[in-house]
């Protein structure tokens, strides 16, 4: 599949392989000074290459290593194929994290940035790498001064950089055992040469669906689809791998291709990842590669592990923050974890240490910070991260005006004048720079009668609902519904931040950039986030007030802005808010024809494969799925009834389509069938047409929710819309 | 009597805390000297990547003392640490006689600097055990700390293995009145004192 407006919607890193590029939308000229000198990257070591490897891109760019010199202190040894950077004391700098003396083993990731005007040149390149490194420290008597201390690292554009820790463990001991240029080649040809011919490309509806599914068959079809063209290709090329985008170098018998040739996918376990293998040194390690790989979600952080963190002191004893309108949402006891999330928002300088630990662990909490903030929506957050640096990067730290690092070094907390927020990792606690200023007042501000000096009281009277959030994650955490449960908690907060920011731009300075579209053309008005009533707008609206200041012309806003263009362009229905109808049969009471008007819309509409995945976007696993289209079923209108039926038939023969439809519950399912049979017998028109009431009175989705609970067994669909507001 | 009085110190002043910085060349010994004081045990040490950082105490006061890498490459790091630090101990390998020079040069780098302007100077001449070794008296003249102006600076000869001389270093850095007590004189503190004696040097620029 080419790459289309849809894949540049969603940064490279996506998916990892495709050719989008995003640029910085707001990088300032001071901090893109800072990234140039700091991680600079030469141009030469294109050509370097062969012409091969420019034609498509590597999995993996450059391998480097790096030793602690008794005498120098960390150098760097050996680049591969060659040299990654200007400066590569600083690279050696971070290869070797403190205090590795005190442990044997440290995984530490962080990024390196290309330089702009090679992007530009390069417009296929995409600009972050992610660098995975891992450091050794073996002890040894006839050693000088007892101790040999050496890193490796894997520079890669996949942001799934994780996949590459069992080869790097294997790689560093051979390195020791071989410490020459050859190891690295030897690795590099390995890397290289895994096979992702078989991973499916997806487009963006797709991806997102599948991402927010945890259906183990999603789009499991799309694998055959591959597999058939493969054997096909196979049986008419002979030896011409041109076509095959992931083979690089042919080593040994093909992993990837076995199940491939029979056509067969009895493999697939799970259609979330692809199962490949890199042959290394005889051994083949069996690797899993991410299918749809939301942005901003870099390697394998642990989102419950960052909420545990700072969420278990506070329940304990709770501890007063220091008042900031962008931070202190809801006053002194504002929940560390909603202190962290509005300061990642509204760009301020964020600090993890964690003294003591190993950096890996530190740099684990940055990425879960990432993906906190970004919700696989917001960007621009990795991008300014430095999930470990060091002391001697402080200067350059200190250019970039908002920043999310992980450090180890204690003396970051001595220095309040490097960040305005501190998340220590040891306590558990978070603490607000008292250097931090109070914003400038704003329109928002004064059109909501608040002010940037806002007292306690100010803070308690207007509710932003994120303590009831926060009840229903840890809740989400003790029962243990998993890692992707919380993820997709926090997808829905930073959704429903961004539509509230929407609804507030659109009453205060009277239009939102955030909000595309042409409503004097749609078949139904209306767009946006829904309330049930103009209170609970007004609630939320002044509760968030203040933060939504704060996030307006930040980089992640700014993108937004960018990305709302292109996501428009992208929708193959924009003759209607799907997002926004749907909601309101979610929130609202309608009437029978407001009601009536959606599921007609929504059956003429949505028809085609790419329309119904608009569709299908909108009404996620953690929002009771299908339900509020289902419910439709049950119209008094008979013309609604058939109208739905024709609908879902539509649904449940698509790719997708069929698990949602699968999803219904009993009770909806029998309506469906007796409806479809009804509607074949009366070839579209029955003489009952008025009978099918079942005594619903007001029709609304919502007042039934105890039927989807009843029904839904095991799967936690039915708690997606606790912590929502507006219900 | 003494117990009392100290006790009633201790409730006027506090017990006090001071953030020392312990600098030198790479394999001077700055690591053992900071286990030695923490644990009270010779370790083996291996050339520290960065710092290291502890808490020790003696009597009422609470010594945080960060140890930070010597390497040639990471000694531009040190002026990370200079801000808040009101102390410096200097270690030197009193038996490297061919790098005596380049520690005078980073001594006087340090000290020029402007946020160490406050602080006080230790010296330690270690590795005293060592056949050959300089004595504080050398090295007082090699480091030319007689140059020094307006700065309070203290030569002690120790043996980082053995413990010897660093207690004797460590309280030069307090106010006196923070470490009376009845047994002051007696040392308790589970470090052997000095086994072989040699003069403290204690220069007093104008």
């Amino acid at each position: 599949m080419e790459v289309t407006d849809d894949d540049t919607l969603y940064d490279a890193e996506s998916n990892g392989r495709e050719s989008g590029s995003i640029s910085m939308p707001t990088s300032s000229e001071a901090e893109s000074a800072a990234q140039r000198t700091s991680y600079q990257s030469h141009q030469s070591q294109q050509s370097q290459r062969s012409n091969m490897e420019l034609q498509q891109p590597l999995h993996v760019d450059y391998i480097l290593v790096a030793e602690f010199s008794i005498d120098k202190g960390p150098t760097m040894e050996h680049q591969y194929p060659a040299p990654i950077s200007g400066d590569e004391h600083m690279l050696a700098e971070l290869m070797l994290p403190d205090q590795t003396h005190l442990r044997f083993q440290d995984w530490t990731i962080f990024f390196l940035h290309k330089e702009e005007e090679e992007s530009e040149e390069y417009p296929g390149q995409q600009p972050l790498i992610y660098v995975l490194n891992l450091v050794n420290t073996k002890h040894d008597k006839r050693e000088k001064r007892g101790a040999k201390v050496k890193a490796m690292a894997i520079c890669t554009r996949h942001s799934f950089l994780h996949i590459y820790k069992p080869i790097l463990l294997l790689a560093l001991e051979e390195y020791f055992r071989k410490p020459t240029l050859e190891t690295l080649a030897e690795l590099f040809v390995a890397v290289n040469s895994m096979d992702m011919g078989g991973v499916p490309n997806l487009s963006v509806f797709e991806r997102q669906i599948l991402a927010t599914s945890q259906n183990k068959e999603m789009f499991l079809e799309k694998f055959d689809e591959i597999a058939q063209q493969e054997s096909t290709n196979e049986s008419s090329l002979v030896q011409s791998d041109v076509g095959n985008r992931a083979t690089y170098f042919e080593i040994g018998p093909g992993s990837g291709r076995s199940k491939v040739i029979n056509g067969k996918l009895g493999k697939i376990r799970d259609s979330h990842e692809y199962e490949t293998s890199v042959t290394y040194k005889g051994v083949k390690i069996p690797i899993k590669v991410p299918v749809a790989v939301m942005p901003e979600t870099v390697g394998d952080f642990s989102l419950i592990q960052l909420v545990t963190t700072f969420s278990t002191p506070h329940s304990q004893s709770p501890q007063p923050f220091p008042l900031h309108p962008h931070l202190t949402t809801n006053g002194p006891y504002t929940h560390p974890v909603i202190v962290l999330i509005n300061a990642l928002l509204t760009q301020k300088r964020v600090i993890f240490l964690g003294h003591g630990r190993p950096s890996g662990e530190v740099a684990n909490h940055v990425l879960a910070a990432c993906y906190l903030a970004s919700g696989g929506v917001l960007k621009g957050f990795t991008r300014h991260a430095f999930p470990y640096t060091d002391i001697s990067k402080i200067d350059e730290l200190l250019y970039v005006s908002g920043f999310i690092a992980g450090v180890i070094n204690p003396m970051f907390a001595n220095q309040p004048s490097w960040w305005d927020v501190l998340c220590d990792i040891d306590t558990g606690r978070i603490r607000i720079s008292p250097q931090l200023k109070p914003p400038p007042p704003t329109d928002g501000l004064t059109f909501f009668n608040l002010n940037p000096n806002m007292g306690v009281s100010d803070y308690v009277k207007h509710d932003t609902m994120d303590n009831a959030f926060m009840e229903d994650v840890q809740h989400c955490i003790s029962m243990r519904f998993g890692e992707w449960a919380v993820r997709a908690r926090w997808r829905d907060w930073v959704i429903r931040f961004t539509r509230m920011a929407t609804a507030f731009e659109e009453a205060v300075y009277g239009a939102s950039a955030l909000w595309i579209g042409h409503e004097e053309n749609h078949v139904i008005k209306g767009h946006g986030y829904v309330w049930a009533d103009e209170a609970l707008k007004t609630r939320d609206l002044t509760a968030n007030a203040a933060r939504i200041e704060g996030w307006r012309g930040t980089r992640s806003y700014l993108t937004l802005v960018q990305e709302s263009a292109q996501l428009y362009q992208a929708k193959p229905i924009k003759i209607v808010d799907l997002h926004h109808q749907i909601d309101r049969l979610r929130v609202l009471r309608l009437s029978h024809e407001d009601s009536e008007k959606i599921y007609m819309v929504l059956k003429h509409y949505v028809d085609d494969y790419e329309e119904i995945n608009q569709l299908l976007c909108v009404i996620p696993e953690t929002q009771n799925g299908i339900f509020p289209i289902a419910f439709g079923l049950f119209h008094p209108s008979q013309k609604v009834r058939f109208a739905v039926v024709e609908l879902l038939e539509k649904i449940s023969t698509h790719m997708a389509g069929r698990h949602f439809f699968n999803n219904m519950n009993r009770f909806q399912r029998l309506a469906y069938i007796r409806l479809k049979q009804e509607k074949e017998n009366s070839g579209g028109f029955s003489p009952i047409a008025t009978d099918g009431t079942n005594g619903v009175g007001t029709f609304s989705a919502t007042t039934t929710p105890t039927t989807a609970a009843a029904a839904g067994a095991a799967r936690f669909t039915t708690y997606g819309t606790v912590g929502r507001g507006g219900i | 009597m003494g117990g009392q009085i100290s006790k009633l110190m201790a409730k006027v002043f506090g017990s006090k805390e001071m953030r020392l910085l312990m600098l030198g060349l790479d394999a001077a010994g700055k690591t053992t000297i900071l286990y030695k004081l923490k644990l009270n045990q010779g370790v083996t040490t291996i050339p520290t990547v960065g710092f290291n950082v502890e808490t020790v105490t003696y009597k009422n006061v609470k010594f945080n003392v960060w140890d930070v890498g010597g390497q040639d490459k990471i000694r531009p790091l040190w002026r990370h640490y200079f801000s808040g630090t009101q102390g410096l101990i200097f270690v030197i390998d009193s038996n490297d006689r061919d790098r005596i020079d380049e520690a005078r040069q980073e001594l006087h780098r340090i000290i020029q600097d402007r946020e160490m302007k406050e602080s006080l100077l230790l010296v330690f001449a270690n590795k005293q055990d060592l056949p050959g070794a300089m004595s504080p008296q050398e090295v007082t003249d090699k480091l030319q700390l007689s140059k020094l102006k307006d700065r309070i600076w203290y030569v002690v000869p120790s043996c980082a293995t053995t413990g010897e001389g660093l207690i004797e270093g460590l309280v030069r850095f307090p106010p006196p009145y923070l470490l009376l007590d009845g047994s002051d004189q007696a040392r308790t503190n589970n470090i052997s004192s000095l086994s072989f004696s040699f003069e403290s040097f204690k220069g007093l620029a104008i």
